[in-house]
Formats: structure tokens, C-alpha cells, sequence
């Protein structure tokens, strides 16, 4: 058994000094490929963080002072409730001082300056509306009579600062995630090519195996592993990309000023390292299934 | 020991290359498969080691059907036969002794038997003292002997030789020949294609010829006609 094991990994490695160019070439893609992999990821959760405010069809938000009476907050939601027509009193809903500080810690993570100004007693409350009809102009309408109402700080709508982040978000989706599965494709591709490539140079040893009764999979098995080395170490290159990537991005997104949104963009770091090992295992997948076709369709020689 | 019942052979669609052959082939014997080229020699012993599949009829080698065994087992099969071709199929980037090492390598045979059989085999073809040649640093006569001793390194029940002496002139052949006699007298099944009238005569064997995929003469202590 342990003769077995050695001759696999002394031929999986001869294999892979002798094809150096091709091999190369094979890591780089499946690091490119998986690199954009994580990318759609992260890009994906940092949009998640920003929406996170208006998930549910919320369209408008109404700010409540953090110093605003019971009974001032009381009005407020009686005058939501009293246009039952425009505002879906069902799903209205209040998020108190500790709810509100737990979303802003999502959403200001990449912004230490705005959220060490936020503390669970000054941050405002607020009021989350679902509207029931399409008419903008309507829900407009409304937001201008709430900011009138004491005690209510701002009231903000999705029209302004949504949309088009949604959109935007929807589109660069897709395109990453387009892309990444051609490139995967491709990285398969030239792991498969890079493994035929091998047989075919060892054709000759693979003859005299078969001839002298070596299995199948004994013949195949340091291909595989070839295969499956060129996939990981894609990973771990595009692990590499990726962090220097998510460093650069955080690091440039905490110096824009406080309050523009865009410091929602981030991602936190236990998100990375998941997101990491996806990477090592889906690298991984792509060599062994790259190497996998070629070592059982090339094994006639 | 061998044994081919009514075995039909077509390649293709109408190529016609053994014709409802039948033999037996007992322990221990010395065979020549003769006949000119194209006449099946090599497709029998293709047949033997299940490189090729009878379109008919039933192949039995070492107590197993070939013919109706499943592809996985086939492996286990080649390891009781030793291969010897006409072009002794080398590998150049390796020496004599990895050469014949690497037959019991690929069978996962453990390192210190590796280091035992190897030097014991070379000895008895003659090349004890060439281990860490390489293939073209021999003459074709040596070549010959590496491939046998690594044929026979796994102590084969039957050596399977398919034209051994084709490239060889007639003295070297002589020792080639003799080579294989000693492998026949420890008790191992020889089963030899040619067309070397000079060796068949001079062995004076059982010879089975063949002519366009039929067997033609079946005849103990022969000689080549």
C-alpha cells in the first residue's frame, strides 16, 4: 500500500515539473476564474449590506428623532396607520432603539467613524413602510406631511437611494456570475488539456502498465491527483487575490465620507473566510473533474 | 493451460483474421504459432492476453474464460503472462534495472521484493552487469533480453512472445532462443508467434501453422515447412 501511495505522488509530481508551461497556464485560469468567483460573492453581500434597510418592499423609511415622547412616537404611528389606503398597515413596522442599532452595525461596518458616533441611545428609531400602491408621486406626497410631524428627524425613500443601487446590483450580478462560469468552464478545459497532454507523453509507460496488469485506476490515479493539484493550488492563489482585493477595497472605502452609502459596501471578515474555503473546495471540484474526463476518455493507448 | 474453442476473430466488418480456431495448449509446453504475416498469429496471442475480444467462440487462459471476463478483472489476467514483443517496447528515459522494476512497481509489489527479483532476473537473461544502462546504450539482442526478464520478473505461468527474434540476426536469435528454453524448463508456458524458419527447426517444438486465419498443421517436434 505505501508503495502504491509513493509511486502516486513521485509520478503525480514528475508529471507536473515536466508540464510546467501548461500547468501554469491551467493554475492561472482556475485562479482567475475562481477569483471572480469570490468577487460575485462579496460584491453580492456588500449589496445585500446596503439594501438592508429596505428589504421586504420597504419604499420609505421614516427616521424618529432618538429624544422624541411616547406619545410624539405614538402620533406618528397613528398617522401611518390613518392612510390605510396608501400604507400596508399590516405589514408596518417599528424598530426600537436596539433594533436599529443592530441594523446600523451591518450597514456602517465599513465605516468606523459614523458608527463610533452611534450609540444604542442616540440612534433614531424608525418606522418601516410597505406601501400598497405603485404611485411614487402619492408615497411622496406622504413622506412630505410626515417630516412635518414632531419628533420625526427624516424620512427617506427607496425611489432615491435604492433603485438604482438594486439595479445596479441585479446587473453586476449577472455579469460576474456569467463570467466566473465561463472562466470555470474554461479552467476546466485547460486542466483537461493540460492531463491529456501528459497521457499522451506518457503513452508509451501507460502501454507497458496496461500489458504488464496494472489497473485502471492505478494508472489514473496520479493524473487525477495532478489534476486535482493544479485545481487546489488555483485556489489558493485566487484566496490570495481575493484578500489582497477585499483589503484594498475596505481600506478605500473608510476614507469616503460618512453618510454617502457607499462605506455600506463591505464585507465582514468571517463572510471572507468562508467564502475562501468555497474557493479551495470549488478549485478542488474543477481539477477533478477537469483531470477525471481526460484520465478515463485518454486511458486507451 | 490454454485452450480456444471454435474462435472467430473479424476486425471491422468483414475483415476476416482467425476462422474457427481450435487448440489446446498444456502446461508446461513450448508452442510456435507460425504462418506468413496476416495468417492470425498475432491475433491469437492478442486473444490470449485479451487485447482483443473473439467475436466468437470461447478463449480460456490460466483456468479463466477471456472471452466473458469482466474488463476490471482483466488487469489480475496480465499478470500471469509475460508479453514479449518483436519491438521489445522499452521505456528509453529509464535503465535497464527501472525498466524491469517497473512492471512490479505498477503492480504495487512492495520495494524490498522489488530489490530482490530485479538483480535475480537481469542475472539469469545476462545483463547483471548493464542495470544502469539505458535501452539504446544495448544492442537489440540485449534489448530483447531486458524485455524478457522484465516479462518474466512477476514469474509469469505463460510467456507470451510475439515474433521475439524478428529483429535479431540469426546468432543473437540462437540466444534469445535459448533464453526462452530456460524459461520453458522451470516450468512456464511458452507460447511463441513467428516466422523464423531457423528457430522452429532448430527447436524442434510443437508448431501450429496457420494460413489466412485457419489452422493448417497441428504437429508435435515440427519443423517449419
Amino acid at each position: 500500500m505505501l508503495a502504491r501511495i509513493e509511486y502516486a505522488l513521485r509520478e503525480t509530481w514528475a508529471s507536473f515539473r515536466r508540464n510546467l508551461t501548461l500547468t501554469m497556464a491551467a493554475v492561472l485560469t482556475s485562479a482567475i476564474a475562481l477569483l471572480l468567483v469570490g468577487a460575485t460573492f462579496l460584491i453580492q453581500r456588500a449589496f445585500e449590506n446596503l439594501l438592508l434597510q429596505w428589504r421586504g418592499d420597504v419604499a420609505m423609511i421614516v427616521f424618529v428623532r432618538s429624544d422624541a415622547s411616547p406619545e410624539q412616537i405614538a402620533l406618528i404611528d397613528g398617522t401611518l396607520r390613518a392612510a390605510p389606503s396608501v400604507v400596508d398597515v399590516e405589514k408596518l413596522r417599528y424598530l426600537d432603539k436596539p433594533e436599529s442599532y443592530a441594523e446600523a452595525q451591518r450597514i456602517f461596518a465599513g465605516d468606523p467613524v459614523t458608527l463610533s458616533l452611534l450609540t444604542p441611545e442616540t440612534i433614531p428609531t424608525q418606522f418601516k413602510v410597505v406601501p400598497l400602491t405603485e404611485d411614487t408621486n402619492l408615497v411622496r406626497s406622504l413622506a412630505e406631511q410626515y417630516r412635518t410631524l414632531p419628533g420625526v428627524e427624516a424620512v427617506a425613500l427607496a425611489e432615491d437611494e435604492f433603485e438604482v443601487i438594486s439595479t445596479l446590483s441585479g446587473f453586476v450580478r449577472t455579469v460576474t456570475l456569467i463570467m466566473s462560469l465561463v472562466l470555470l468552464a474554461v479552467a476546466i478545459g485547460l486542466i483537461w488539456n493540460t492531463i491529456r497532454t501528459a497521457m499522451f507523453a506518457r503513452r508509451r509507460e501507460i502501454e507497458v502498465m496496461k500489458l504488464v496488469g496494472a489497473t485502471n485506476w492505478f494508472i489514473r490515479i496520479p493524473f487525477m491527483l495532478e489534476g486535482l493539484l493544479q485545481g487546489l493550488i488555483g485556489g489558493v492563489v485566487s484566496c490570495f487575490g481575493l484578500w489582497a482585493l477585499n483589503g484594498a477595497w475596505t481600506g478605500g472605502v473608510a476614507t469616503f465620507k460618512p453618510g454617502t452609502g457607499i462605506s455600506s459596501l463591505v464585507v465582514p471578515a468571517g463572510y471572507l473566510s468562508g467564502v475562501m474555503i468555497v474557493l479551495l473546495l470549488l478549485g478542488a471540484a474543477v481539477g477533478a473533474i477537469g483531470s477525471a474526463i481526460a484520465a478515463t476518455r485518454f486511458l486507451d493507448v | 493451460m490454454i485452450t480456444l474453442e471454435n474462435v472467430t476473430k473479424v476486425y471491422g466488418a468483414d475483415t476476416l483474421a482467425v476462422d474457427d480456431v481450435s487448440f489446446a495448449v498444456a502446461k508446461g509446453d513450448f508452442v510456435f504459432l507460425v504462418g506468413p504475416s496476416g495468417s492470425g498469429k498475432s491475433t491469437l496471442l492478442r486473444l490470449m492476453s485479451r487485447e482483443e475480444l473473439a467475436t466468437e467462440g470461447d478463449v480460456w487462459v490460466a483456468g479463466r474464460n477471456v472471452s466473458t471476463m469482466a474488463p476490471s478483472r482483466v488487469p489480475y489476467l496480465r499478470r500471469t503472462l509475460g508479453n514479449v514483443f518483436q519491438d521489445y517496447k522499452l521505456l528509453m528515459n529509464k535503465t535497464v534495472f527501472e525498466n524491469v522494476a517497473f512492471a512490479l512497481e505498477v503492480i504495487g509489489k512492495p520495494r524490498h521484493v522489488i530489490r530482490e527479483q530485479v538483480p535475480f532476473v537481469l542475472e539469469l537473461v545476462g545483463l547483471a552487469d548493464k542495470q544502469e544502462r539505458f535501452p539504446n546504450q544495448l544492442s537489440g539482442g540485449e534489448q530483447q533480453r531486458v524485455s524478457i526478464a522484465r516479462a518474466f520478473v512477476n514469474r509469469p505461468v505463460i510467456m507470451l512472445a510475439d515474433e521475439p527474434t524478428g529483429n535479431l540476426d540469426p546468432a543473437t536469435s540462437e540466444g534469445i532462443m535459448g533464453l526462452l528454453r530456460e524459461i520453458n524448463e522451470t516450468g512456464t508456458t511458452v507460447v511463441m508467434a513467428t516466422h523464423d524458419h531457423r528457430v522452429v527447426n532448430m527447436m524442434r517444438r510443437r508448431v501450429i501453422q496457420l494460413d489466412r486465419g485457419v489452422v493448417v498443421r497441428d504437429q508435435e517436434r515440427g519443423v517449419y515447412e
